[in-house]
């Protein structure tokens, strides 16, 4: 599945790195989230799925 | 019932004041009819102190919307809770804060606070935590009788906050007194009168200006050195004594009272407390969001809609201050599974008390770390707690503070 970030919209809360750490990372200096991963595998999908849903600015949006 | 929604004091001081200890101190039953019957309804609040009238938004699903739709749903445009004055709102003689500001004020005085509470940053903060946990614990113990809400609750959150921002151990008496007067603004047990308030604002500006000044000089590693090294375009000085204000009223008096509940419901519940007994080694984090959750420390905040629109068959129109009940949010059972029920090991967790959308606490997981390294400490040195008498509670109907929660400790 295909994952694309609005970095616009990003402001680090930090709950996708909680409900997907396999997909997501906040280092000390970034002013976004790092996507690890994206284009992760199917396993990842609901993790995926929380972490878009919890996102408090909507920032992430699931593809395919 | 025979009651409007209007008339119900789902709002009112004396409601939670005289809370049913046997509800979380809430009025549950009131809160299930304004949902199930009047989910979206005007409230008038018909005193100088408080706003004129609101529109009050109680059903989970609705808060979550009104919360993340910052579109429709501003924070910059005046006002904070329910209250007509506070220190950080700007239209009322206030100073702007990240939760008075939207877009682009929001998005830059976040990023840089935000770098201050990342899950990493405050994993460092475990240890200092614990070391408070360890003295707050030993001295509860000497004194085996004491009021939970003074003697356990009040130490940590002060502490914290003061490691968060940077405060220096010399200036940590004068500055926790200021912060205690925004407790609890309305009662006259702990604030004589608001002239109190009102000074403890003033000289808490004028300190953050000095702590800001001092940093300059002498970074660390705290969130006001983060502030001024980001410089004036991702913080004004209004801004950042807006901040300090804003952390000053909403980070301590928080964390203990959300503590305080959760004693109080896991005296109330002995199979609870014995399930948290088996985990006292590593409290896991579903026992932290049902405490929050059944505390809900901050009753409510309001947005202003920027257009006319309908909500739950209501025409709100432009202006109109929309309030989000957040504590009627936490008890709702289109979003839980009972509710009512204490329940420390609860999966679906949507609780509402730390918000949801973008200006969703900044503190939460220095919150949540606070309330897990006390709690550890304090069930793994005693055998048991008990209650030495009734809760009370601080009459507020914005802030669900406990005033007084006596208990006795029988060391493990
Ligand atoms: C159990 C304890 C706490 C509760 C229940 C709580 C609750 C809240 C709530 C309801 C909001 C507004 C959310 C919204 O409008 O969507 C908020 C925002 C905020 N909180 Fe907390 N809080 C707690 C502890 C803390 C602590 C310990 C800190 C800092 C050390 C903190 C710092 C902040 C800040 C800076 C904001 C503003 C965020 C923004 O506007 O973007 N809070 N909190
Ligand atoms: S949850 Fe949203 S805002 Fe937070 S770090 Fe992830 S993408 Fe960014």
């Amino acid at each position: 599945m295909k994952i694309t970030v609005d970095f616009d919209h990003c402001e680090v809360h930090g709950d996708c790195v909680v409900a997907a750490p396999e997909v997501f990372d906040i280092g000390d200096d970034d002013d976004v989230v790092q996507v690890l991963d994206d284009n992760p595998g199917e396993e990842l999908r609901t993790k995926v799925e929380t972490a878009a849903k919890m996102c408090p600015v909507a920032a992430i949006k699931l593809g395919a | 019932m025979t009651l409007t929604a209007s008339e119900l004091g789902v709002l009112s001081t004396d409601t939670y004041a005289q809370g049913d200890p046997t509800t979380f101190g809430l009025p549950l039953d009131h809160f299930d009819y304004i949902r199930d019957n009047e989910p979206c309804f005007m409230q008038e609040f018909n005193d100088p102190m408080l706003i004129e009238k609101a529109w009050v938004v109680s059903r989970n699903e609705d808060i979550w919307e009104v919360d993340r739709n910052q579109q429709r749903y501003a924070a910059d445009r005046g006002y904070v809770n329910m209250w007509k004055v506070t220190p950080i709102d700007p239209t009322m003689g206030g100073q702007p804060a990240m939760l008075t500001s939207d877009g682009e004020r929001h998005r830059a005085q976040r990023q840089v606070m935000s770098k201050g509470f990342t899950p990493k940053v405050v994993a460092k903060l475990e240890e200092k935590f614990r070391e408070y946990a360890v003295t707050i614990i030993d001295e509860a113990l000497d004194k085996r009788e004491f009021n939970f809400v003074q003697d356990i609750g009040h130490a940590m959150p002060m502490e914290a906050l003061g490691d968060v921002l940077g405060v220096p151990p010399g200036d940590r008496a004068k500055f926790f007194s200021w912060v205690d007067t925004f407790a609890a603004p309305f009662d006259t047990r702990i604030t004589p009168s608001f002239d109190y308030v009102m000074e403890a604002i003033g000289n808490l500006m004028v300190y953050s200006t000095e702590l800001a000044e001092a940093k300059r000089q002498n970074p660390g590693d705290d969130v006001m050195s983060r502030i001024v090294a980001a410089g004036a375009d991702a913080m004004s000085e209004d801004e950042i004594m807006g901040n300090v204000a804003l952390l000053a009223s909403g980070a301590a008096e928080s964390t203990r009272t959300a503590m305080s509940h959760g004693m109080h419901e896991m005296m109330r519940n002995p199979t609870q407390m014995k399930w948290l007994r088996e985990r006292q080694s590593d409290i896991p984090s579903s026992a932290i969001q049902e405490i929050v959750r059944i505390a809900s420390p901050f009753t409510h905040l309001v947005r202003t809609a920027t257009e006319d629109h309908v909500l739950q068959g209501q025409e709100i129109s432009e202006g109109d201050i929309v309030l989000m009940l957040f504590v009627a949010g936490n008890f709702d059972p289109r979003a839980f599974d009972n509710p009512r029920e204490f329940d420390l090991s609860r999966e679906k967790n949507p609780h509402v008390s730390f918000g949801r959308g973008p200006h969703q606490c900044l503190g939460k997981h220095v919150a949540s770390l606070e309330m897990k390294v006390l709690f550890e400490e304090l069930l793994q040195r005693t055998k048991d707690i008990q209650p030495n008498g009734d809760i009370e509670y601080v009459r507020d109907a914005y802030s669900r503070g406990v005033y007084n929660l006596p208990v006795t400790l029988t060391p493990a």
